[in-house]
């Protein structure tokens, strides 16, 4: 009697497991991938876009490419051979994604580009991109005013292989050359990187001690530009970043920092997220493929309300 | 000195031993040569507070290349040292923002910065030690060895906080942990923490190469593994003791890096171990081992330093900076093939 009962538990355990197995293989997989997730700009992005995959009852994969073309192609690969619903990326470059974005498409899978473009349109089935031009004019008259329409400055900029740290540079330019008195007496690349703005910093305040301001590409370059001028004791400079990372907030509310532009990556993914939920469904995003998202910019009246690259209401 | 000895031997060799000479000299030659191009080109080059900024910049890659000369010496590689400084560096970090979480047992113990310093230096010592032990009781050679623990160990910076920066290290008073910033901006008689760190490194790094039995056993290896061996040297433990060498000292820039910036980023030391080895070559350390010495070392990651802040400071491309150090390290080692050859037919 007690050995049936056994039997009978181990039965019906071994079924319930099977059960549970099963439902979510049958559910629906949206492959999320991003660049590498040690910058937090690009880990918000892929939580945004998780999070809400999951809310419309999806179930995630959430890979990193690394900003390596190559990887990425092989994530695609995966990504068709699990049979995947639609795909999620902020691509590896803008040229060196388009034959990976059509493979996905040839096999059935729509893309959902976020964060950048890639230079060809209808392969993928939406590119979502912030106005990384328009932000980057704002924060450049921000730091124009801030430096009182003159004065020497310093410009880092990112890695120049990189679409949107061209761009950005541009945008700066255009605002900031309207003012001849405004004089960048050096613009160097920090590679989008904290501990290489640091020392880059260092050598050009020997060269350049008379500055009274940095402009950079990101927040993180900000941030090791910022930490070579308190170690040089130079708490006047004027320093402006890019992407609204918590950082760069804490360091505006303890005015270090006076500015930065929010591009609203976690809304971003989230909203690359329904257009895909809406494409499967109804076969059709019923918006434009390239969309653009304006950046807003982060200063002492509004860094508090900054959490994660979202902007609280 | 050698040049005098070189032309009694034989005078009709006298200008091959000059040259000879030179070329033995080549790093420092070097050297004085970009720091002279620097000074005329380069705007405010020449000043004491600019120098102190470059041995600053110099002290990140001239220690790591202390502990891969060590482990070159012996004839190996050691490709991981980069991870370390990102791993040490999260580790550190990781202490000083969120403490020990010991889930276990419900608490979490926050060390004082001495503390985290040891634990740091400990980590990164003891993935030297598994480098060493996977060279030697394993037999994987130490290129193999040494890119599988840079892949582990940077996975595991990652791992410890998600991807994410600990940022804002500078401790709280309650917790006593506060004065980790020290190690990489604050001073001692004037002169930066990681400066005086390097001198006293380099000097006892130095000596034991130069003057102790552990040192010239460190030749003998590399120079004939098998030969020291049979003559008693206990070549494991030599070799093991050179990857946790290095493991070590890579963990002291994981500290001083994530110290300057007063935060830790998991991506942080890549491609410093390229920048160490090549500052080793450039000091004119032999990659087959056995020959090489801490001081040209150390003289090598200076022209690799001065190049690369006397370029920034000129305003030249980072690409165009990438193309001329490439440049440098290639004529050094031409130049090396080049003494030893003429140094073999002048007997």
């Amino acid at each position: 009697m007690k050995f049936a009962r056994t039997i009978a538990a181990l039965a019906l355990g071994a079924m319930a497991s099977v059960s549970m197995a099963f439902p979510a293989a049958a559910q629906d997989l949206i492959v999320i991938i991003t660049p590498s997730h040690d910058n937090p700009f690009f880990k918000a992005e892929a939580e945004g876009a998780k999070a809400r995959a999951e809310e419309l009852g999806y179930t995630t994969q959430v890979y990193s490419h690394d900003d390596d073309a190559n990887k990425q192609n092989e994530l695609i690969d995966s990504a068709i051979a699990a049979g995947a619903k639609a795909i999620i990326l902020d691509n590896a470059g803008a040229d060196a994604s388009v034959a990976a974005v059509q493979k996905a498409k040839d096999a059935g899978i729509p893309s959902f580009l976020i964060d950048r473009e890639i230079n060809a349109t209808g392969v993928a089935v939406a590119q979502i991109v912030s106005n990384n031009y328009q932000g980057a004019t704002l924060g450049a008259e921000a730091f124009v005013e801030a430096m009182g329409e003159t004065g020497n400055y310093v410009e880092l900029v990112g890695k120049e292989s990189d679409t949107n740290a061209g761009i950005r540079s541009a945008g700066y330019h255009d605002v900031i050359d309207q003012y001849p008195d405004m004089v960048m007496v050096a613009q160097q690349s920090a590679n989008w990187s904290q501990t290489e703005a640091f020392t880059k910093m260092e050598s050009i305040l020997q060269a350049n001690p008379d500055i009274k301001g940095v402009i950079a590409g990101n927040d993180t370059m900000a941030m090791g530009a910022l930490a070579a001028l308190e170690a040089a004791g130079r708490n006047d400079v004027i320093v402006v970043g890019f992407d609204g990372s918590n950082d760069v907030r804490d360091a505006i509310l303890a005015g270090k920092v006076h500015a930065t532009v929010l591009q609203p990556a976690y809304r971003q993914a989230q909203w690359a997220v329904e257009l895909a939920d809406k494409y499967l469904k109804e076969g059709s995003t019923g918006m434009d493929e390239k969309i653009s998202m304006d950046c807003v910019l982060i200063d002492e009246s509004n860094a508090g309300d900054l959490e994660t690259f979202a902007l609280a209401d | 000195m050698s040049n005098a000895t070189a032309t009694a031997k034989s005078g009709s060799t006298d200008n091959t031993s000059v040259l000879l000479l030179l070329l033995k000299l080549r790093t420092f030659i070097a050297l004085i040569v970009v720091t002279l191009f620097f000074a005329l080109m380069a705007p405010n080059f020449v000043s004491v507070a600019n120098a102190i900024i470059i041995s600053k910049h110099v002290a990140i890659n001239a220690i790591l290349a202390i502990g891969i000369t060590y482990v070159i010496l012996t004839g190996g590689i050691d490709l991981s040292v980069g991870s370390i400084v990102g791993l040490t560096g999260m580790v550190a970090g990781g202490l000083l923002a969120h403490g020990l979480q010991l889930p276990m047992l419900g608490i979490i113990i926050y060390p004082n910065v001495l503390e985290v310093v040891c634990i740091a230096l400990l980590v990164g010592t003891a993935i030297g030690a598994i480098n060493g032990l996977l060279v030697t009781k394993l037999g994987v050679a130490p290129f193999i060895a040494t890119l599988g623990t840079l892949y582990v160990a940077r996975g595991a910076a990652l791992l410890l906080s998600g991807g994410a920066t600990f940022s804002n290290l500078v401790g709280k008073e309650e917790l006593g942990n506060q004065g980790y910033p020290i190690i990489g901006s604050g001073n001692v008689l004037g002169i930066p923490v990681s400066i005086v760190i390097l001198v006293v490194l380099a000097l006892v790094a130095a000596y034991v190469a130069q003057r102790t039995p552990f040192g010239r056993k460190v030749y003998a290896v590399g120079g004939n593994e098998r030969a020291a061996a049979l003559s008693g040297v206990r070549v494991d433990r030599i070799k093991i003791a050179v990857y946790m060498i290095s493991g070590f000292c890579a963990a002291v820039v994981g500290l001083i890096v994530s110290s300057q910036l007063v935060a830790s980023h998991p991506a942080s030391g890549e491609t410093f171990e390229l920048n160490a080895i090549a500052a080793a070559v450039l000091g004119g350390t032999s990659l087959s081992g056995g020959r090489g010495l801490i001081g040209g070392t150390i003289i090598g990651a200076f022209v690799i330093g001065v190049l690369s802040d006397g370029l920034v400071m000129m305003g030249v491309s980072e690409f165009w900076q990438m193309v001329i150090k490439g440049l440098v390290i290639i004529a050094a080692v031409v130049l090396d093939q080049l003494q030893r050859r003429l140094a073999a037919s002048n007997g």
